[in-house]
């Protein structure tokens, strides 16, 4: 971590931990930074607690805000406050207790969550184009994901205290208000014009659903995402990560988003796990949901420009020198992989959809 | 196209490399090898454009689009099809990079443009466009080496 030396900011984090924990005693032994995330800060605590004579070995994920990154401007709050809120429910979002401001502690606002066990695998092909998982993970995770994605739209947020996220409405509202959130996202980063980008967004503008339900929607619940608990045909998706775009919307959002070809990893699979048609149904079996193709081929569309316009951000505080993350620089050449999806999704090659 | 200026580019790498990168390094050879690289990139900056041919191109083929959709407008909504007409003759004749943006532009203004009118009026005029996108998206595709996203992910 920046802003001090290790050594004061484990033992700043470990001071803060014992008034949390309320223990005799807090040592960090270890602060490890994932390299994993592209957005927020993501830190791994491994911690000796000391309780009355007793010691316990805990760990537990930091996240902290950014300076400069691909979702800014950044607010940690909304999302601690939903996994907060869902730490008691069975879904398996990580236990999150405390958040806090205070730049006395890491110098940013930053959440505590625990460290929840499995590996996160990531959405990037490999050399042997089968993908991050084998034939029997396959199988497990598929209907997994499916299932825990219908558990996540079916929890009751106004029950939950999620109402703060603010309900879209009802209509045509949910899907608007989305486009609109990416529409002032690309404007904000003032790239150049974009032909190819203009004509997705007319085609969305057109083609605005309605949506006849809200549910709490994750924003990013995707291959990536999701921590995995690899035991052949016995795997477990055992945590959903990475909640900093969740918001209440259409739960068709989250479909489109999990089985857009942006996650397949170099497989034909939604999510490296399930062919495309085969993930919706079994969603729209574990929801209950009938999946109207309208509404998902906007949110099919809407994906591709939301990863644009997070693409375009980090280029834009790249460019403007407010980070020298190289990862933010390579998406400079990533974008025109995207722009293939695009060309492809709106059938560009045979005259644009209608 | 591209967003980040070369200069930028290389500055970012250069900035990261040593400050991020060089601290890790230990043998001596491989910080020789290093500060090499640096040496490379910071004389590198000052040294290279982007590809103009690239842009000539781009331009070239927008422009025809551009020309198409105009031609098919001529009838059906002719303030329009006059509109990219005097557009299309404002392009700069050079540099290459400047014909390029300006093609993009005009292309996204006609594509807005196009929206606000009855589809069966605009669906031929909006084919050649959408054709060009196509085709530049496979223009741009060509270049780019596989990417290194697994590697960079896992660090």
């Amino acid at each position: 971590m920046d802003g001090g030396s290790d050594h004061d900011l484990r033992g700043r984090l470990a001071s803060f931990l014992a008034r949390a924990l309320g223990a005799d005693e807090v040592r960090v032994a270890a602060l490890t930074r994932s390299t994993e995330g592209f957005s927020q800060e993501t830190f791994r605590a491994d911690v000796e607690i000391g309780r009355g004579g007793a010691r316990e070995a805990q760990s537990w994920i930091v996240k902290r805000e950014p300076v400069a990154g691909l979702l800014e401007p950044y607010d940690l709050e909304p999302e601690f406050r939903v996994l907060h809120a869902l730490s008691d429910d069975p879904f398996p979002s990580p236990p999150t207790p405390w958040f806090t401001r205070d730049p006395a502690v890491l110098e940013r606002p930053f959440y505590v969550m625990r460290c929840l066990p499995g590996e996160v695998p990531i959405p990037a092909p490999t050399a042997d184009g089968r993908g991050p998982f084998s034939d029997a993970e396959r199988g497990a995770l598929g209907p997994a994901v499916a299932r825990t994605l219908a558990a996540l739209h079916a929890i009751d947020w106004r029950q939950r205290g999620l109402d703060f996220l603010g309900d879209p409405g009802a209509g045509r509202t949910a899907a608007a208000r989305e486009l609109e959130r990416w529409e002032a996202r690309l404007r904000a980063s003032a790239l150049a014009a974009d032909p190819a980008l203009t004509a997705a967004l007319v085609w969305l503008r057109a083609h605005v659903p309605d949506c006849g339900e809200r549910t709490l929607v994750h924003g990013d619940y995707r291959l990536g995402n999701f921590l995995i608990v690899r035991d052949g045909a016995h795997s477990q998706l055992t945590g959903v990560l990475d909640w900093e775009m969740v918001h209440l919307g259409d739960p068709l959002e989250d479909l489109a988003w999990c089985a857009s070809p942006l996650w397949r990893a170099g497989t034909a699979y939604a999510a490296a796990l399930l062919p495309p048609e085969d993930f919706i149904a079994a969603y729209a079996a574990a929801s209950g949901r009938t999946v109207d193709p309208d509404r998902l081929r906007f949110y099919d569309v809407l994906a591709l420009v939301k990863m644009i316009a997070i693409m375009h951000t980090g280029i834009r505080a790249f460019a403007d020198g407010r980070t020298d993350d190289l990862r933010m620089a390579i998406f400079d050449h990533q974008l025109p992989f995207l722009m293939i999806l695009l060309a492809t999704t709106l059938d560009f090659f045979s005259g644009g959809a209608e | 196209m591209m967003h980040i200026a070369v200069e930028r580019l290389l500055d970012g790498v250069v900035r990261t490399l040593t400050e991020a990168v060089l601290p890790a390094v230990t043998t001596p050879y491989a910080r020789g090898q290093l500060y090499a690289a640096v040496d490379v990139l910071r004389n590198l900056r000052d040294r290279v454009e982007p590809r103009a041919d690239h842009a000539a191109e781009e331009s070239a083929a927008a422009t025809a689009a551009l020309e198409n959709a105009g031609a098919a407008l001529a009838t059906a909504a002719p303030a329009l099809a006059a509109e990219l007409r005097a557009a299309l003759a404002a392009v700069p004749a050079a540099p290459p990079h400047a014909r390029a943006a300006a093609a993009r532009t005009i292309m996204a203004d006609a594509l807005e443009a196009l929206a606000a009118l009855p589809a069966d009026v605009t669906r031929a005029a909006r084919r050649p466009l959408a054709e060009h996108l196509g085709a530049q998206a496979l223009r741009d595709l060509a270049p780019l080496k596989p990417s290194l996203l697994a590697e960079i992910s896992r660090g």
